[in-house]
């Protein structure tokens, strides 16, 4: 507790100097300890690259080659369903990954990892207690005032249901404030599946249907469908006109889900899309992310099919 | 704002004479036929034929064949911050912010309306602390082009040889003379010592500038530059974007050579002298390498040249000109086209586009 205190009066001290740009550790400037910092940086005294450290409270491992990561964070995130992260590991990098958990009130932040790249094979190695930086919220998200009172149609694809799950989860808790919401949720193999037990009783709750699939089974034990997230969609029940689907996965998904809410009518301007790019800044400059004219951290991930219908390189 | 005459001689002694007492990075020879924009100091040899000679020469080709100016502001390798932990484990931050004051002189108008952009791209949205305090601790010297730098040049078609946004202090060659105008606060205090004889009758030394000329001033398209992003807009399956791609090496000079491409990595160092601490970087990247669109799942979504050219061509005349709304982020200065490896040039490029497309 006296922690704390002591780091609110350093928070001051150096938010009352007149502070001059530079400040490298040899150049004797104060450090700006910026794990300690409550309130948004602004300024030109200040990175917006500098990310605010967080410890890891939890892992788990959800399959052979995803953890599930719940982080503790200075102050609450504050993010929207569908919005990112820049999460890096000091020393060794930055990547962007998505929010998993709905909006929440506390300093906590869940995320699905998928081992890549070195960083996330970095993080793979490490246990509760380590940090690690976050930057963020980024990105466009989804409002939920927006999808209330409609029929909500989730897609899901491999990792996709991770991003989503930021979307499902305050959607489900208030199932009564939307018309019939229908997950349909679908990965390689069991062994693929992420978040089993809470995806089941997701489909215990009134007005929620959920269809869980795999590829193939490979032999192993399955409760639920075996195909393509596609074919389920030919035959559910869909009120077209107060139907919104909101898709995350794979490239290769969105083409073919896609056709099939357009074989049955489903206007672009009720899909939304939660796109895949690399990204290394998070606030519209470093130009990896660009969709033709738009920037996918900034406009994006979550896109309205309606407006990037027409960009060719937006799904493949 | 001020306006003064100097004898042709005087300017380099001028820029001398700054560089006693400012950091000035000035276009110097650095091989057979390259500039640099490096530091002066004592030592340089500054050739600037514009002003050296007595006449004016057709030739000064500093712009076209260096790195441009605008990369001072934009180092290839930049620290955005240390990182250390403490004695007591938490993380110190230490944001690493360049305010060195610094002069950059020589700059022609088109790289004047490179550093232009630049300056909107990293003040838009979330603002870049990083190149807008070096920006802002820096000041402009710039000059007129009466004739084109050389057969690369199309920045009248792209719209900058006009440009005079960004510039303190702006030099325009007359005979024998050099008309120097301030253009900012900071550009009056740069010229306030130099002993140049005031000017009261700028405009007409202008219209004499504009006189002398060259018409047409460099490579010309058959629109104008503000038709373009229309007409590159509904040429997406053009099989020029193959033509002019099959040759293409995806090697990246042209990115490095831009004064308009800023796209860039971030990559983290560890310190060797201090394991507890690291540092985290920009990097120059580039569209045209062939991982730049590469996700972690290995979807490539520009993974042929092909793409990857027409989203740089693409970029610069439709995309970030739509986006920002300042005209081209093309300035026409000829560099990529100058110094590619299999002699691929925008302009044509955008002259094939424009004629199947006009």
């Amino acid at each position: 507790m006296s922690e704390t205190i002591d780091k609110k009066k350093k928070h001051r001290k150096s938010k009352g100097q007149e502070t001059k740009a530079t400040s490298r550790p040899s150049g004797g400037a104060e450090a700006a300890t910026l794990d300690v910092v409550t309130e948004p940086v602004m300024g030109l005294d200040h990175s917006i690259y500098l990310p605010t450290m967080a410890r890891i409270a939890e892992v788990q491992d959800i399959t052979e080659r995803e953890k599930f990561y719940r982080v503790e964070l200075e102050r609450p995130l504050g993010h929207r369903p569908g919005q990112f992260v820049m999460l890096s590991r000091l020393g060794v990098g930055e990547a962007p990954i998505s929010i998993s958990c709905g909006p929440r009130n506390d300093n906590i932040l869940e995320m699905v990892i998928r081992r890549a790249g070195s960083l996330t094979q970095v993080i793979h190695g490490l246990k509760p207690g380590d940090l690690l930086g976050v930057r963020g919220p980024f990105g466009s998200g989804f409002h939920l005032r927006e999808l209330e009172g409609h029929d909500i149609l989730f897609v899901a694809g491999g990792l996709g249901l991770a991003p989503l799950r930021s979307l499902i989860q305050p959607v489900v808790t208030q199932a009564e404030r939307y018309g019939r919401i229908t997950l349909v949720s679908g990965c390689r193999t069991p062994a693929d599946e992420l978040f089993r037990d809470e995806v089941k009783s997701w489909g215990k709750i009134p007005n929620v249907q959920v269809v869980r699939l795999v590829n193939e089974t490979q032999h192993m034990p399955w409760d639920g469908e075996v195909g393509l997230v596609t074919a389920p969609l030919q035959s559910l029940p869909m009120d077209v006109e107060r139907t919104i689907a909101v898709l995350c996965g794979p490239p290769v998904m969105y083409k073919f889900v896609l056709m099939e809410l357009a074989a049955r009518h489903l206007p672009f301007e009720r899909i939304f899309v939660d796109l895949e790019r690399r990204m290394k800044c998070g606030v519209g400059k470093c130009g990896h992310c660009q969709i033709n004219d738009l920037y996918c951290c900034q406009e994006g991930p979550v896109f309205r099919f309606s407006d990037i219908a027409k960009l060719r390189e937006a799904l493949s | 704002m001020g306006a003064f005459l100097a004898p042709k001689t005087g300017i380099l002694g001028w820029i001398r004479e700054l560089a006693n007492n400012h950091l000035v990075l000035f276009p110097q020879r650095t091989g057979s036929a390259s500039y640099q924009f490096e530091a002066v100091n004592e030592r340089s040899q500054l050739d600037f034929e514009d002003f050296d000679s007595p006449v004016p020469r057709p030739g000064f080709r500093a712009s076209s064949n260096g790195t441009p100016p605008g990369k001072a502001l934009l180092p290839a390798r930049e620290e955005l911050f240390r990182f250390r932990r403490s004695e007591d484990g938490r993380i110190e931050f230490f944001p690493t912010l360049d305010d060195r004051p610094r002069i950059l002189a020589g700059v022609r108008p088109c790289d004047l309306k490179a550093i232009h952009l630049m300056d909107l791209v990293f003040d838009s949205g979330q603002k870049d602390s990083h190149y807008l305090t070096r920006r802002s601790h820096t000041a402009i010297i710039a000059h007129d082009c009466l004739q084109p730098c050389d057969e690369h040049c199309f920045c009248d078609a792209a719209g900058s040889l006009r440009s005079r946004d960004g510039a303190d202090v702006f030099l325009t060659p007359l005979e024998g003379e050099i008309l120097v105008q301030c253009l900012s606060d900071r550009g009056e205090e740069l010229v306030a010592n130099a002993g140049f004889t005031p000017c009261d009758d700028a405009e007409s030394r202008l219209a004499w500038a504009e006189a002398q000329r060259a018409q047409p001033f460099g490579r010309q398209l058959p629109v104008s530059v503000d038709e373009l992003p229309e007409i590159i807009a509904r040429q997406w399956d053009s099989n020029l974007w193959h033509k002019h791609s099959e040759r293409c090496f995806s090697c990246g000079t042209c990115n490095l050579v831009c004064p308009t491409c800023y796209c860039f990595d971030v990559r983290d160092d560890l310190q060797l002298e201090d394991p507890s601490g690291g540092v985290r970087e920009r990097h120059w990247d580039g569209c045209m390498l062939p991982d730049f669109a590469e996700v972690a799942g290995g979807h490539n979504f520009r993974g042929e040249a092909t793409a990857r050219q027409r989203h740089r061509v693409k970029r610069k005349f439709e995309y970030l000109t739509k986006r920002f709304g300042l005209g081209s982020f093309c300035v026409g200065c000829g560099r990529c086209g100058h110094q590619c490896t299999a002699g691929i040039d925008i302009y044509d490029i955008v002259k094939d586009l424009a004629e199947a497309g006009a």
